[in-house]
């Protein structure tokens, strides 16, 4: 019979109940989904870093790694397992603007890949294994022939396999392009013998070309050149190319340098996966998922917990004389407490169940291969994994949700049966703080009216004003996010970027040759290399921007023109060195070490760096080879050269950040609708409860002649109120989180706290149209009070 | 007092204020129907003190209400100083509320956010004729609680405030619905006493519905109501004081 009791009660106070679920819900789904997101993305991508046997270090030498080097490196103690690898940026011919990055994996036990569908890896394959998502972004099926323009000689092969690998599970040309676009850019394997084969090819026309050049005939030189070539000129070939030996071990990166250094007899650049682009970003995003999972979804867990604190009192209050009447009826304490109690426990067991649902829900929408991240990771398997805390938080839920109901009731089960029996009196009224200030009496009787409900009933005050400023939080938190983002793509794209084309230049390419390319180009031109500074693995970015299309913003996003008399640090270095400091870094690859006074500090769109002028860098006797020339050239008209391995529109380079921003765009979306649903909820919530309790007064001011649409104006004003106080605390309250998420995330990004000013507009007025459409919806219910019923029973 | 109370009755009596015109009210639930009011006549001539006596679920509350324009009848017509109420909207009877009736109720529902004297001085938001809220309550004998909250009021003190509200908005009839139910009896004639006193001062109408057999002593016109039905209605030459009436 209670139990009909329990539902009939829920029933009665659907709106209560509801918002109670839904708040329950958001806050266990929000939660949920996104600590959900962060730990999916950790043991997914772990487990594809295992299935493709992702390298815990690499290697790199510029002049390349010699057989017996490899040896050396892996018969190091500690030491899993160790291949040369190349991988390689490649032109595919006869398409304008798409390439490939080429790998090749000696020991196909490291970097390697799975097969999606094709055949199988052969190691004296003549096929190319090609990545699926570009062969689908671009039509091509297993059995077609692709062909990639290798220093003047093409790479042709039949598409044997489509695969997936870790090496490229975010697959971007360079450190300038944050999102794959998988129709310009993908990534392919081929055997080390077909490598072996383009080597040869490659060697027989260079002596073919020779031989004419000395005169001999096309078909005679052909012949020599092929009685010429040794096995010796290819392997020596190899060794130039394999300038990375990737390995698997579980030592720590200082006793490896060292360990190397000992067994080749030099100075190595070694870099652990956690400064390689594809685990750092996938990391990057976990602890990007792990920080908002800290924030947000706390927000709305705990707003959930408040709704259920101020309804279950007021509910619980409410019930008191039926809980008298049952207590009168004989039924004990206990059996009333239970049933009671029950209330918030269904609720409890309900709201996180949906939950539940819904946190695979968001999870899903963001980690899955058609969610958000589906367009930045590429995996073969995307599953859902809850992070082990979560457990107890959701259990904890339930029970503390239980015991709100428990402590409600308990506190109206006070005293005798008599007792529980007198109605609730709410508290006695007491003067306000409000009827301190002097104008106070000049007020009309609507606003004292308001101030002292106000001031009598502080928590439903206090639930209100969080509603309302975490629903501004939301909405400047999210909009806010996009406003950075967008300042930031827009320095990105103007005031950093003034380029056409982005031409790309070889490793080992001869530096003078390279500097009259970029001449010829008329552009500017960087040299990125690693170097060690104080022990972590930074970029060094040795910059000649004399034409100004690629240039260099301060903190202040203002374009810095270089100094020559010293270095400059990226915001994240900030704390290394104050400016006139000295600092002291060392190239990897050799083993002088340089110091420079610190001039300045600069903002680094991506990676950690050390900028500084060629002509300081030439002055401290650094060596260093352009990797990248920026012109304003057409890509096409780009004459080919063996430098150039790789030619990038600037504007192919930004719509590659659409797909950032549109995954942004989404997550935002997430959060204003998240933001409305909550304004909603509570304030329509908080709304109806101070409707029921005003139901006697609203009552008695219609009977003494108040229009319908007075008490309305009464009501929505309180509202207005509360929501010009909520906007007031929740826009600074919003740009604060911002600034924490911002500082949060600082380790990934330098980004500078942007707020337009449509943000600050369309968060007030989405705030202040859920407040006013909560209030209108609750005001037209006066329009129901039963004067003759409100005014029948005793205060 | 009492002879200027009989020369007002005196002076309106033969005014007609209310006309009851086979007056029915009936609520449906289901199957069942209940004509709380069924085809009820009567007239009220103005500043007279008219008590309509009954048993509970007689139809009196019902009665009131339809009078106060917090409820609309299903048949016949309600005319008020000559003007039909049966069938105003929502807002004209808001306007009607506020301008030619006042109440005062059982449990005297004064607003506990607003002091007694803001309780009084909320009417002249609404009404067109309003008189001076300080000037009521001094009437009332309650100027030393003006900042008072209902709370701290005693329930005699409230019920003042109670008519002093209803009487601020210087209606034409003041209707009461057993003003004294809540109150011991000692409490409950001094306001009775008041009410009286005040209402005829400014020579309102007033209609009490009570169960109270006592009461209906100090009224003109007595009018009983059972079932939905007026049993009699019975005019008193010699109405008692709320001194000489026994309680």
């Amino acid at each position: 019979m209670l139990f009909r009791k329990l539902l009939r009660t829920a029933l009665s106070y659907k709106a209560q109940f509801i918002s109670m679920l839904i708040m329950i819900t958001l806050g266990v789904g929000i939660f949920l989904g996104f600590n959900m997101e962060w730990r999916t993305i950790e043991v997914d991508t772990s487990k594809f870093f295992g299935d493709t046997h992702y390298a815990d270090f690499r290697l790199y030498s510029p002049d390349g790694f010699t057989s017996e080097e490899l040896a050396a490196v892996a018969s190091i103690n500690g030491v899993d397992a160790a291949t040369r690898f190349l991988s390689v940026n490649l032109d595919v011919e006869n398409a304008q603007n798409k390439a490939l990055a080429v790998d090749v994996s000696e020991d196909f036990n490291v970097s390697t890949f799975v097969l999606m569908s094709g055949e199988e890896y052969d190691p004296e394959g003549e096929g190319i294994w090609l990545s699926d998502k570009y062969a689908a972004a671009n039509g091509i099926s297993l059995g077609d022939t692709i062909g990639l323009s290798f220093q003047n000689i093409t790479v042709e092969g039949e598409v044997v396999g489509l695969i997936k690998s870790g090496e490229h599970m975010i697959c971007v040309a360079d450190s300038n392009q944050v999102m794959p676009d998988y129709s310009a850019f993908g990534y392919a394997y081929i055997s080390p013998a077909k490598l072996r084969g383009v080597l040869e090819k490659k060697i027989l026309k260079a002596m073919e070309d020779e031989l004419t050049a000395a005169g001999m005939g096309e078909t005679d030189a052909a012949d020599a050149a092929k009685s010429m070539l040794t096995g010796e000129m290819t392997s020596a070939a190899e060794d130039r190319v394999f300038c990375q030996i990737n390995l698997l071990s579980g030592m720590e990166k200082t006793k490896l340098e060292e360990a190397v250094k000992k067994a080749l007899g030099k100075t190595i650049m070694v870099t652990s996966k956690d400064d390689h682009v594809v685990y750092k970003e996938a990391m990057g995003e976990a602890d990007e998922g792990r920080t908002m999972g800290s924030v947000l979804p706390v927000l709305f867990l705990a707003i959930g917990v408040l709704t259920m604190v101020t309804t279950m009192h007021r509910i619980a209050a409410r019930e008191k004389q039926q809980i008298g009447t049952l207590k009168a009826l004989g039924f004990k304490n206990r059996r009333i407490l239970l049933h009671y109690t029950s209330y918030g426990l269904v609720i409890g067991l309900i709201g996180t169940a949906l939950g539940v649902g819904l946190g695979y829900l968001v999870c899903g929408l963001i980690m899955s291969e058609n969610g958000m991240m589906g367009t930045y990771f590429d995996m073969p398997d995307w599953s859902a994994a809850v992070p082990g805390f979560c457990y107890p938080i959701l259990i904890g839920t339930v029970a503390l949700l239980t015991l709100i109901s428990f402590l409600s009731v308990r506190r109206q089960l006070r005293g005798c049966a008599a007792d529980t029996l007198r109605p609730y009196t709410p508290k006695k009224m007491r003067k306000s703080i409000f009827e301190r200030l002097r104008f106070f009496d000049k007020m009309n009787f609507g606003t004292k009216w308001n101030l002292r409900d106000l001031s009598r009933h502080k928590s439903r005050l206090a639930m209100t004003l969080i509603g309302i400023s975490g629903c501004m939080i939301l909405l400047v938190g999210g909009l806010g996010m996009r406003d950075t983002m967008a300042g930031f793509l827009d320095l990105l794209n103007n005031d950093i970027s003034a380029y056409a084309t982005k031409v790309n230049i070889g490793e080992g390419a001869d530096s003078e040759k390279a500097k009259a390319l970029a001449q010829e180009l008329g552009g500017d031109w960087e040299s990125v290399s690693g170097i060690s500074l104080g022990g972590d693995t930074v970029m060094l970015d040795i910059i000649h921007n004399d034409n100004g299309l690629y240039n260099v913003v301060d903190e202040a996003n203002r374009r810095i023109t270089l100094s020559d008399e010293g270095v400059y640090l990226c915001l994240r270095l900030k704390d290394r060195a104050n400016i006139g400091d000295t600092v002291e870094f060392s190239p990897y690859g050799s083993e002088a070490t340089y110091s420079a006074k610190v001039v300045g500090y600069n903002r680094s769109v991506m990676t950690e760096s050390v900028t500084m002028t060629d002509a300081l860098a030439d002055r401290l006797g650094i060596e260093y080879s352009p990797t990248a020339v920026y012109t304003n050239v057409k890509s096409a008209d780009v004459a080919k050269s063996d430098m150039i391995t790789g030619r990038q529109d600037q504007a192919q380079l930004m719509e590659s950040f659409n797909s950032f921003v549109s995954i942004m765009d989404s997550m935002v979306l997430i959060l204003v609708i998240a933001a409305v649903i909550l304004g909603v909820v509570v304030l329509y919530n908080l709304g109806i409860m101070s409707y029921v309790e005003r139901y006697r007064e609203l009552a008695t001011l219609k009977v003494l002649g108040f229009r319908d649409r007075a008490i309305g104006r009464l009501l929505i004003s309180q509202n207005i109120w509360l929501t010009v106080i909520g906007v007031i605390i929740g826009l600074p309250a919003g740009a604060a989180v911002l600034k924490w998420l911002l500082t949060a995330l600082a380790s990934e990004y330098e980004l500078k706290l942007m707020l337009g000013p449509l943000t600050y507009i369309v968060s007030v007025l989405l705030t202040f149209g859920t407040s006013l459409l909560v209030g209108l919806l609750v005001a037209r219910k006066n329009k129901k009070i039963d004067m003759v019923e409100a005014l029948k029973a005793a205060e | 007092m009492l002879t200027k109370a009989a020369n007002c009755r005196e002076r309106y009596k033969k005014m007609e204020i209310v006309r009851f015109n086979e007056v029915s009210k009936i609520y449906k639930s289901g199957d069942h129907v209940l004509r709380a009011l069924d085809r009820v006549s009567f007239t009220l001539d103005e500043g007279r003190f008219v008590v309509i006596l009954g048993p509970s679920g007689a139809g009196k509350s019902t009665l009131l209400n339809l009078l106060g324009g917090l409820d609309s009848p299903d048949e016949g017509t309600i005319t008020v100083g000559g003007k039909d109420i049966s069938k105003l909207s929502d807002n004209e009877l808001a306007d009607y509320r506020a301008s030619t009736v006042g109440f005062v109720f059982q449990f005297y529902n004064l607003i506990p956010t607003l002091t007694a004297y803001e309780n009084v001085k909320l009417v002249s938001d609404i009404s067109p004729y309003a008189l001076d809220a300080k000037d009521i309550i001094a009437k009332i004998g309650l100027s030393d609680h003006l900042d008072h909250f209902p709370s701290e009021l005693s329930g005699g003190e409230q019920q003042r405030i109670s008519i002093a509200r209803a009487l601020a908005k210087n209606p034409k009839i003041l209707l009461c619905d057993e003003p004294t139910g809540a109150l011991d009896s000692e409490t409950g004639v001094m306001v009775l006493k008041l009410l009286l006193g005040m209402a005829k001062d400014l020579g309102k109408t007033i209609v009490v519905v009570t169960h109270n057999q006592n009461i209906a002593k100090m009224a003109d016109v007595v009018i009983r109501v059972k079932n939905g039905r007026i049993r009699s209605v019975d005019e008193q030459a010699e109405p008692l004081s709320a001194e000489e009436v026994e309680w």
